[in-house]
């Protein structure tokens, strides 16, 4: 219910927009979507130009629309766009507020657009973190502590954030004052795997790559959908799934409809939180979190724990879980740098394939033989 | 027996049954539904082993260590209330808390341990804890060292002051300069917990509230002699320079101790001791000293099972359950008819 709530919301505004305003009817705004997955984000034809819908672009927003208009740099301006929702493509220097960003840029083979990023340690990417050390890109600091005139002075064609919350009081809002566009990303919030990769679509018509974008999120979802069958094909008893790690008193726990609680729920496995529906992680007392896990089969993403130990030293009671007594526990850290970048929270918001493979493995290693794991390690 | 007298037997044995009560309680009351049978097979370790876990491994710990907070934050509070004579005076005033945070701000915030442990040695899980004893004890030498050179009491208590919000700003720094995963550890921690605490964490933790709780028993006599002022204090042959040093340790002692394991449970050494003070009727620290440990535990206690009301595995962190139990209570003290100065 909840994934058909912001559809209706676009579908309405897509109705009423079309009906005031004299646009061209309504046959002239051909969607560009093979796949119209995300719930958020809408790109549509117009007039030679690229119109862009991201609604609801951050947590607990309801009925907000953000409007950009990519306009190819030798084309007229759409007559229904303002000024400050131009932006012209392909794009050249851009600065990128999140890691996700910087994986859908690498994976169209356009890093060198990016000039600024944020948070340079946690990157994983070996050619953005060259680019880091030769100083060919900056590091603008983080939202809240934005190095504002740094990001000025690299003059970028574009920057895109992300919005945890509404950000018209925060400081990227005063660099949109400043003239700079800002794009706010809401590919996060996106709970569908293949939702979140559908916004690489979007960076494929700003680099001037929309071919080259459609044809990897169309390989990526035909592979994710053959997975899912495989799956699906052969019925058997769902592994029981738990995730996540405390920390002293509270365990965050994602809800079933999260991103990772669907690929749980896609891999064959049945999550233990399949049930709760949230729009965020939730609080919960490790008592509780313990309780239900207690005869868990698999445990997935124990926090930064690398070797079963260092759960022990986070909370020695943990092993008792059965997961842990089984040496069954899993964690995303095959691929991370010296300072803890993790190429998990980068490059498989491009691959939920392979992320899906991954865990097909780890849950129902039987459909799957002689896999080699690509984003996770099981601990020792 | 006179009537004052048998108040304080009747309060003092009424709180000790509370405490009693409410600990049982608190092993009843949790996330998952246990009845009394349950919980009872599983300390004499009969029964369903998972029922076991729960009781043995996550509410006896959670009890206990409330208890020794609780016991432990209050009388720290007390002793600095008479040592300053200052009724707002509490277990933060002296930077302590603040110390123990900046070596926890220290380890979480700049991703480079203070401590590392290699993992799965004997003192796995404990680095945190470390590096919040030791900026608490850092910062319980300077105020040492100070109250050692001065002679007037407030002088340290404005040097307290001064480090606890020297200290805060360079947390604030660091804070300033972290990632939003870093920042939300932080602040889960300065929230306050009693739940993560191992057996062996316990052991440590009640050999150092004993040793501050024996000091402060020992000094009861001087602590009533500083009530009548620094003058009378010397003249019945108190040694103001070598007492203040004591009491100081032992409330550090107390304070870091519980911080390093806890986390700031800051409010509760504050209002425990006026709690007491009304309960008793007396400042005579002779009822004070076991009447304001006792008190203590009853409230941290009660303040746990609080923080489970929710319900459905939801919890309220307990240092805001604490605060919202403690302010009314404060608030009702002051605004009362006896008024908080005439206490001292």
């Amino acid at each position: 219910m909840s994934r058909i709530i912001p559809f209706i919301i676009s579908a309405a505004l897509l109705i009423s927009s079309c009906r005031h305003g004299g646009n061209p009817p309504a046959a002239a705004h051909s969607p560009v979507d093979i796949l119209n997955v995300s719930g958020r984000l809408k790109l549509e034809k117009v007039d030679g130009a690229t119109r862009v819908t991201v609604t609801n672009p951050w947590q607990n927003s309801t009925g907000k629309e953000l409007i950009w208009y990519l306009v190819p740099r030798d084309s007229a301006v759409p007559q229904d766009a303002g000024e400050d929702q131009i932006i012209r493509v392909p794009v050249s220097r851009v600065v990128c507020m999140s890691v996700t960003h910087i994986a859908m840029l690498r994976a169209l083979d356009a890093g060198n657009v990016i000039v600024g990023i944020s948070g340079s340690s946690l990157v994983y990417d070996s050619v953005i973190r060259e680019g880091i050390r030769s100083g060919r890109i900056r590091d603008v600091g983080y939202e809240g502590n934005l190095n504002r005139e740094l990001i000025i002075s690299l003059n970028p064609d574009l920057l895109m954030a992300y919005g945890v919350a509404d950000p018209s009081s925060g400081s990227t809002a005063r660099l949109a004052d400043a003239g700079v566009k800002v794009f706010y990303n809401a590919d996060y919030l996106e709970e569908d795997p293949l939702a979140r990769c559908e916004w690489l679509r979007l960076f494929g018509i700003l680099t001037g790559k929309e071919q080259m974008a459609d044809s990897i999120v169309s390989s990526v979802s035909e592979t994710y959908g053959d997975l899912v069958a495989l799956v699906r094909a052969s019925p058997g008893r769902k592994p029981a799934v738990m995730l996540g790690s405390p920390w002293e008193d509270v365990w965050y726990i994602s809800p079933g409809n999260s991103y990772i609680g669907r690929l749980i729920e896609d891999a064959g496995g049945h999550y233990i939180y399949s049930d709760m529906t949230r729009a965020h992680s939730v609080p919960l007392s490790v008592e509780s979190v313990f309780r239900k896990a207690e005869d868990a089969d698999i445990w997935i993403n124990p926090g930064t724990a690398d070797r079963l130990s260092d759960i022990l030293s986070g909370d020695q009671r943990m092993a008792s879980l059965r997961p842990f007594r089984e040496g069954n526990v899993w964690n995303n850290r095959r691929r991370i740098t010296a300072d803890d970048g993790n190429d998990y929270w980068e490059s498989a918001v491009v691959r939920p394939d392979l992320l899906l493979r991954d865990l097909v493995s780890i849950i129902r290693p039987e459909l799957l033989p002689g896999h080699v794991q690509y984003y996770y390690r099981k601990l020792e | 027996m006179s009537a004052a007298r048998t108040r304080i037997v009747l309060s003092l044995s009424g709180l000790a049954l509370l405490m009693v009560l409410l600990f049982m309680a608190d092993l009843l009351l949790g996330s998952t539904h246990l009845n009394f049978t349950d919980v009872i097979a599983a300390l004499f370790g009969k029964g369903d082993p998972g029922n076991e876990i729960i009781v043995m491994q996550f509410r006896l710990p959670k009890a206990i260590t409330a208890v020794l907070a609780g016991a432990a934050m209050s009388v720290s509070g007390l002793l600095m209330q008479t040592l300053f004579r200052n009724p707002l005076a509490g277990p933060d005033v002296l930077g302590v808390s603040s110390g123990a945070g900046l070596g926890v701000a220290l380890t979480l915030l700049t991703l480079t341990p203070l401590f590392t442990l290699p993992a799965g040695s004997l003192l796995a899980g404990w680095g945190m804890i470390l590096a919040a004893w030791a900026g608490a004890g850092a910062v319980m030498l300077i105020i040492m060292a100070v109250s050692a050179r001065m002679r007037d009491i407030m002088t340290v208590l404005i040097v307290g002051l001064l480090l606890a919000s020297a200290i805060s700003a360079v947390v604030s720094l660091l804070q300033y300069f972290s990632n939003e995963a870093m920042l939300r550890t932080y602040v889960i921690w300065t929230m306050g917990n009693l739940g993560n605490i191992s057996y062996p964490q316990i052991r440590a933790l009640s050999l150092a509230t004993a040793a501050g709780l024996i000091i402060a028993f020992i000094m009861v006599k001087p602590l009533n002699a500083m009530l009548m002022g620094e003058t009378f204090s010397r003249t019945v042959g108190v040694k103001m320079q070598r007492t203040r040093i004591i009491l100081l340790a032992s409330a550090s002692i107390l304070a870091g101790s519980v911080t390093a394991f806890c986390g700031p449970l800051a409010f509760i050494g504050v209002a425990v001791p006026h709690i007491a003070r009304l309960i008793f009727g007396t400042t005579d620290h002779r009822t004070l000293m076991p009447g304001v440990a006792v008190c203590g535990a009853v409230i941290m206690l009660l303040s746990d099972i609080i923080s489970n009301a929710p319900g459905g595995g939801h919890i309220i962190p307990v240092n805001t359950v604490t605060s919202l139990v403690g302010i009314p209570v404060v608030l009702w003290i002051i605004l009362g008819k006896t008024g908080l100065g005439r206490k001292f």
